[in-house]
């Protein structure tokens, strides 16, 4: 039943600027997070500097990245648990690759591609098993780390190319390291498709009700694949933006991704039942 | 007997009897400044059933959660059994011996039976005050489910009884509850559609409890099906739009007066249009199963709808109809078999091909199925057009022509939601139908597969959605219509299969001027599966089924 009352309500609610939003509980992350930064700027002299807003955004920029992929498997409904071993993976082959060939950028879309076709992997695994994605990524976690462990031969391996570092810690906008404005034009791109592509809307539909979506023809099984192709992706371009970063690719990259970017997509508002939030969430 | 003429009679039906059990004057409710229940004043006499039937929409889940107690009116006053009654939250509610059954399933799946017959009174078996005593739950769960007349192992675990087990336990729970544990002498129970879930066996089982009860206290009912209705209760009332419009005693009463009163207007004699019903001579085939076969479920099953035709498919609930409705569209594609959709080459169903080829499919369970009700309605009505109509070729979503034909279905179907914005959680059950048949509509389909597609929708909507069906076979669309409603099967199809057992075992002929009776399709589809009666679908109560 329908209350005649809600629908002004409504009608109010979808032009809701800035201000109500914060009204509505989301001014409290936002305030602890003043209240910590006035706090550190106060109790230590390196906190408030330029030079550390610049560090902490460099930082910052490949968790981004990764986040912005798996949020999509998040957000219709699955997880996945080797993001931080795609990138170990993928950064310690691009750096084999690097040294071998020295091709400098270029390595960028070879490292995307194998992302991608690890996320491939675990999609049609997770697809076509029918094996729950927790399974099949933590199996996969296992596996991609046991492969990039064996590459490095248990050491951290430096690239020999170059100035490679540059396409990270670079600054093409002034005080803004490049990795950073990777970050923020993937963010961009990414919001657009969950907005306005089919893909995204498909992950929504699958996110908020599998059954329903296939029952309407949906291409369920195809976009859960393509979903974890585009977090393997992410991840890809995450790792090699790390590695330019630190300079070499070690046994511990990407070990905090696990943890740390499904805190971030849960913090940000994707639900990890599905269906809810997306990488900007409204 | 006009709306009017009740009108004029007083509204006390009842009144050189005792103290009834129950009373209300002038409960009014509103929600900002929408009224929801204005000066609704009514007696619900001892050892009665009483009744309220109203479209959705009309007040009845309010008037429930006033007297369960789970909400405060604006105004009004109530007593019970003559002393003054103003329940402050559920509990009190139950204390006084009110309870309710919910129209959702209350129950905790993954608990024996009992535990769940026994909730929130667990105190009363405690030993030393704090250690539970099974053995005493599980005789008192046991002497419940046996005065009830129900098969049910209280020890067994509640998930493994079907739907229908659990909504009898949950009305064991609310009706004998307050008589076996807390003592109550003249329990008033409120039952929300309650027999809508049950099977055959259950379904009488409950009528026997029902007789029971009335001997204690006294029921009150909301309830959609009026055959039903009219044969359970003493006394009926009607709500339309807040208001008490009506106050019947069952017995003077019928089906068409009393969906006059509900709607507003009189139920046309020809509720299903069968006047509009097509003839169909050399129309072409549109669709076409070829020997369809899923072990187990259905066998062998071959039929051709042609355009403009409604083909009904009736049976048993255990008749693999519904099964077949999934394997034709290809959701839950057949093991061997194909189909021929509008003239195209034979396959095997695949849902997504298919539904660009051309088909529908309305599935029977709305909210797991057929609707992602937390989404809003614009994008449950494009669900099935991301594919081809509501994208560019680059895979862009084309927003604008999305909200456009919301936009549309909304106005042409009266959705009652105002915006195609607002969530399809807000909407009743007639309302969210039509958003799911929109969403076909909005592909010009040239087939339709209906797998009940009136099932829990209000009797206004129920006579739209009929319009509709004769709208689109007017427009050449093939309609395979699967439906648990008698009536409805007889009075929408041209032709009728009746399915027993996986397999097709006839096929009756329904033209508009010679409709077959209920008791020919009953007989058809339990002829030679004696005993199968508990499984029997919807059929007006009053039938007599053949031996």
């Amino acid at each position: 039943m329908i209350a005649q009352s809600d629908i002004p309500r409504l009608a109010l609610a979808s032009r809701r600027s800035i201000l109500t939003k914060l009204n509505n509980g989301l001014w409290l992350p936002v305030a602890v997070v003043l209240a910590l930064v006035v706090f550190f700027s106060l109790a230590t002299d390196s906190f408030a500097t330029l030079r550390n807003f610049t560090a902490i955004t460099g930082q910052a920029g490949t968790l981004l990245i990764v986040c912005l992929g798996t949020t999509f498997v998040v957000l219709m409904g699955s997880i996945d648990l080797s993001v931080g071993a795609i990138v170990l993976l993928v950064g310690a082959a691009s750096v084999i690759i690097l040294n071998a060939t020295g091709v400098g950028w270029l390595v960028l879309p070879v490292a995307a591609a194998l992302g991608a076709v690890l996320g491939l992997a675990n999609g049609l695994i997770y697809a076509f098993g029918r094996i729950p994605s927790f399974v099949v990524t933590l199996g996969s976690l296992s596996i991609f780390s046991g492969i990039a462990l064996q590459i490095l031969e248990g050491r951290a391996i430096q690239f020999t190319v170059p100035g490679f570092e540059e396409i990270a810690i670079g600054q093409l906008i002034p005080r803004l390291p490049n990795i950073a404005l990777c970050a923020l034009i993937a963010w961009a791109i990414v919001v657009f498709i969950a907005e306005r592509t089919r893909f995204g809307r498909f992950m929504y539909l699958i996110g908020g009700g599998e059954n329903v979506a296939r029952t309407a023809g949906v291409p369920v099984r195809r976009y859960k694949i393509y979903a974890f192709a585009l977090s393997g992706l992410l991840a890809g371009v995450g790792a090699i933006l790390a590695v330019a970063r630190l300079g070499a690719a070690g046994p511990s990259l990407g070990q905090d991704l696990l943890l740390n970017s499904l805190a971030a997509i849960v913090v940000g508002g994707t639900s990890l039942a599905g269906g809810v939030g997306g990488p900007q969430a409204r | 007997m006009s709306a009017a003429a009740i009108l004029e009679r007083p509204k006390l039906v009842v009144s050189n009897e005792p103290p009834p059990l129950f009373r209300a004057e002038g409960l009014t409710k509103r929600y900002e400044a929408n009224t929801v229940l204005s000066e609704v004043g009514f007696t619900v006499p001892r050892n009665k059933v009483v009744t309220f039937v109203g479209e959705n929409g009309a007040g009845k889940s309010t008037l429930f959660n006033i007297l369960s107690g789970i909400v405060r009116p604006d105004a009004g006053r109530m007593w019970l059994d003559g002393e003054v009654y103003a329940p402050q939250g559920y509990g009190q509610a139950t204390a006084k011996g009110v309870t309710r059954v919910f129209q959702e399933q209350a129950l905790i799946q993954n608990v024996p039976v009992y535990e769940n017959l026994l909730l929130s009174e667990e105190a009363r078996f405690t030993r030393l005050g704090q250690f539970v005593d099974r053995k005493a739950m599980i005789a008192a769960a046991e002497r419940m489910v046996e005065d009830a007349g129900l098969d049910i192992d209280v020890r067994r675990r509640t998930g493994d009884y079907d739907f229908s087990k659990r909504q009898s336990i949950e009305i064991v729970r609310a009706c004998l509850g307050p008589v076996h544990l807390a003592g109550i002498e003249r329990p008033f129970i409120l039952l929300d559609e309650p027999t809508s879930a049950l099977d055959r066996r259950d379904e009488e089982a409950f009528f026997r409890l029902v007789e029971k009860l009335k001997t204690k206290g006294s029921l009150l009912f909301v309830s959609h099906r009026l055959t039903e209705v009219l044969e359970i209760s003493d006394l009926i009332y009607v709500l339309k739009d807040g208001q008490l419009v009506a106050a019947l005693d069952a017995q003077e009463a019928d089906e068409a007066t009393l969906h006059g009163l509900m709607v507003g207007r009189e139920r046309a004699a020809d509720f299903y249009h069968e006047r509009r019903q097509r003839r169909i001579d050399r129309e072409e085939v549109v669709l076409r199963l070829d020997r369809l076969d899923l072990p187990g479920v259905y066998q062998d099953v071959s039929l051709e709808v042609r355009a403009g035709e409604v083909v009904g498919i009736g049976g048993l609930l255990d008749s693999g109809k519904s099964a077949l409705g999934k394997g034709a569209a290809g959701v839950e594609p057949p093991a061997s078999g194909s189909v021929v959709l509008a003239g195209g080459a034979p396959a095997e169903p695949q849902i997504g091909r298919f539904v660009r080829a051309g088909l529908g499919y309305v599935p029977a369970e709305r909210l797991t199925d057929g609707l992602i009700a937390p989404f809003s309605v614009a994008w449950n009505m494009t669900l099935a057009s991301g594919s081809d109509l509501l994208t560019s070729r680059l895979g862009l979503w084309r927003r604008r022509h999305e909200l456009a034909t919301a936009d549309h279905y909304v106005r042409q179907l009266r959705v009652r939601s105002g915006t195609p914005n607002l969530p399809c959680t807000k909407l009743s059950g007639g309302n969210q139908q039509k958003v799911v048949l929109a969403r076909w509509l909005a592909r010009k389909p040239k087939v339709l597969i209906l797998d009940n597609p009136t099932r829990g929708v209000d009797a206004g909507a129920k006579e739209e959605i009929y319009t509709l069906i004769r709208d689109l076979a007017d427009e050449g669309v093939g309609i395979l219509l699967i439906t648990d409603e008698l009536l409805e099967l007889i009075g929408l199809s041209n032709r009728i299969l009746i399915m027993q057992r996986g397999r097709v075992v006839t096929e009756v002929a329904a033209p508009a001027d010679a409709k077959p009776g209920e008791r020919e399709l009953v007989a058809w589809m339990l002829a030679g599966s004696g005993g199968a009666t508990d499984t029997l679908p919807h059929a007006p109560s009053q039938q007599k089924i053949p031996a």
